[in-house]
């Protein structure tokens, strides 16, 4: 199999995982990438990345690239992915498609036009807890799967940052409900949307109560309620309160319960792992995900979690905060 | 020897736990003071339920304790800095603290805004010089409102001297971690707190406890000593606790006063050895960039 060329944009938390993950790849021959930062540049460098771009209008022009990974904030999805998209790059965007429904639309239709692939960064969709469910679901060993619970709660984008010895601020945009497009129930609320719309269907009512436990102008937390087009009621419940993180899926059929959970990771065996050369759990899913794109663009294949999907999410995102009652808190 | 007051805190009554605190101390609050700082202890934008930052409630409590005691005209300023990772104008918001202010009518002040003049000290012999800023210099009461807590493991704990760290304008404070304790220490002596105060409802050590503590001290190293018992944390381990004691900043003999320091030590969710092994090895991996290159930071 012809090996690719990546070029990677932005190497944010989300950006680095993708790099260092493109340069373990058997299948990616050579990577590009791209930050604004002197200090991603100096990284990427580093560990390997062979060449570094400041402008990703620049790397775009490398008729040799035939993926773009892009993980820049929410508000530069829809211009970077589709400049890379009429330049004729096949994108994976990282989530959510955009901040709004007339910004995912134009992306999605952007990259038709142009006849490139475009796939979601949803990595619960390789994770082989939650591909189960799935398999489970097909198969039809649930009964009538009855009741869905998803749940995602984590310290979001206010986790302690460092690198190295040296602390890093939250970067600004992150408070900002105009570049972010919302909360926690856009940011986690769309991978658990995601897993409900891909196992039971298109969300059809959705109704949300939005907490703002920190203050600000966008929800922390969110508790939604939806039903589903094969009937299935799902429960989606996400937060950015919590030191800890979690990401759980429980299905109630007529037949069985099962659930799903994301792997956590120990810090000590991922470091274990690290040195021996070998992948740690947690980010298996982020090099299937990656595995998957490269085998899409190579095989001509349709992405599993393509575009349309991310659209159907920010749809069912978009009502349940038209529909969302505000939660009254207290100091 | 130093009085240190512990009391346990009965449902949520902040305010009788801190007149009991200060009675037990025999501390008078000041007639005639009028211009009041307090300094809660804000840490990133962790919430006060994880144990690591002062409860807003906590010092709306403190503000109606001063102004019944000394008059109700008094200006209340809580203060804070911008550090290397936690800017003011979100963590005053994010941690309740504009809601406080507005409930209490307290006013809240960004120290790294403020005007400053530069003072001059000397910590171990070496000649140390900080920004004062204003609203501290112009106090005439001030009052340190921190945590009990584990920190990294070149300072160990942070209680009420390292929450002076904080009254520093400088926000790129991470570049003090390499002299940290002196940095501490000069600070303590540059800015010296009349009253120090540990809200300690909830703590933080290997996890969150509500253990429901309040302790009050007019000599910050004998609160320091005090917590570092109750932590499990032997003082002469803690660096900057040493130097402070040196450095004439206060002693760290002291007489405890209310309920026993052994109580509240056996609810501190103290720290294992394999966890400060764990912490030792990521400290050590983290300073020399080791983790970011291996993808675990």
């Amino acid at each position: 199999m012809k090996t690719i060329k990546i070029g990677l944009v932005g190497l944010g938390y989300m950006g680095k995982i993708h790099l260092r993950n493109s340069l373990r790849s058997k299948s990616i021959a050579n990577v590009a990438a791209c930050d604004v930062t002197a200090k991603g540049r100096k990284y990427a460098k580093s560990i390997g990345a062979k060449e570094v771009y400041t402008d990703y209008k620049e790397m775009l022009k490398d008729p040799d690239i035939s993926g773009v990974v892009v993980s820049l904030p929410t508000y530069l999805h829809a211009e970077c992915t589709e400049l890379a998209a009429e330049a004729g790059k096949n994108v994976l965007l990282e989530k959510p498609l955009a901040r709004s429904i007339a910004e995912g639309e134009k992306i999605v239709q952007t990259c038709r036009k142009n006849g490139v692939k475009l796939m979601l960064g949803y990595h619960f969709r390789f994770s082989p807890q939650f591909m189960q469910l799935k398999q489970s679901l097909d198969k039809g060993v649930f009964g009538e799967a009855q009741i869905a619970h998803a749940t995602m709660v984590g310290p979001g984008p206010f986790f302690h940052r460092a690198e190295g010895y040296a602390p890093r601020p939250v970067p600004s945009w992150w408070f900002n409900k105009e570049l972010t497009g919302g909360g926690a129930l856009i940011d986690l609320g769309s991978h658990m949307i995601d897993l409900v719309q891909w196992y039971f269907g298109r969300i059809e009512e959705i109704n949300a109560y939005v907490g703002h436990r920190f203050n600000l102008d966008f929800e922390d937390y969110a508790l939604c309620v939806c039903k589903t087009k094969s009937g299935t009621v799902a429960t989606v419940t996400v937060g950015w309160f919590s030191r800890e993180a979690s990401a759980k899926f429980e299905i109630f059929g007529s037949s069985k319960i099962l659930s799903a959970k994301r792997v956590d990771s120990n810090k000590a065996v991922s470091l274990a792992k690290m040195i021996l050369g070998l992948t740690p759990d947690f980010n298996l899913p982020y090099v299937w995900e990656l595995q998957h794109f490269v085998d899409c663009i190579q095989n001509d294949k349709t992405p599993l979690s393509a575009g349309e999907d991310g659209l159907a999410d920010l749809q069912a995102i978009s009502l349940a905060y038209e529909n969302a009652t505000p939660i009254e808190e207290s100091i | 020897m130093s009085l240190v007051s512990l009391v346990k805190i009965s449902g949520q009554k902040f305010e009788e736990a801190i007149v009991k605190s200060l009675k037990l101390i025999e501390y008078k609050l000041p007639k005639d003071a009028r211009n009041i700082v307090i300094k809660p202890n804000l840490c990133y934008y962790l919430d006060w339920s994880t144990g690591h930052t002062t409860d807003p409630n906590f010092v709306g409590s403190l503000s109606i304790v001063l102004r019944q005691s000394i008059s109700e005209d008094v200006t209340i300023n809580v203060v804070e800095s911008d550090a290397s990772a936690m800017k003011c104008k979100y963590a005053f918001k994010m941690l309740g603290y504009e809601k406080m202010a507005q409930k209490f009518g307290v006013n809240l002040v960004n120290l790294s805004e403020d005007e400053f003049e530069r003072t001059k000290t000397t910590v171990n012999g070496a000649d140390l010089v900080f920004k004062t800023p204003s609203t501290i210099r112009n106090a005439d009461l001030l009052i340190n409102v921190s945590k009990m807590k584990y920190s990294r493991p070149s300072v160990k704990m942070t209680c009420a001297l390292k929450n002076i760290f904080g009254c520093d304008p400088y926000p790129l404070k991470y570049r003090y971690h390499s002299m940290l304790s002196d940095v501490i220490v000069g600070l303590n002596k540059t800015m010296k707190f009349d009253l120090n105060i540990i809200d300690g409802n909830f703590v933080y050590g290997e996890g969150t406890r509500k253990i429901g503590l309040v302790m009050a001290s007019q000599d910050i190293v004998a609160l320091d000593s005090a917590c570092a018992k109750i932590m499990g944390v032997s003082k002469g381990r803690v660096k900057y606790l040493r130097l402070a004691e040196k450095e004439g900043v206060g002693t760290s003999k002291f007489e405890a006063r209310g309920v026993t320091i052994d109580h509240f030590a056996s609810m501190y969710p103290r720290q294992g050895y394999l966890k400060t092994i764990k912490d030792q090895v990521f400290y050590y991996l983290a300073k020399f960039g080791l983790t970011s290159k291996l993808g675990i930071d």
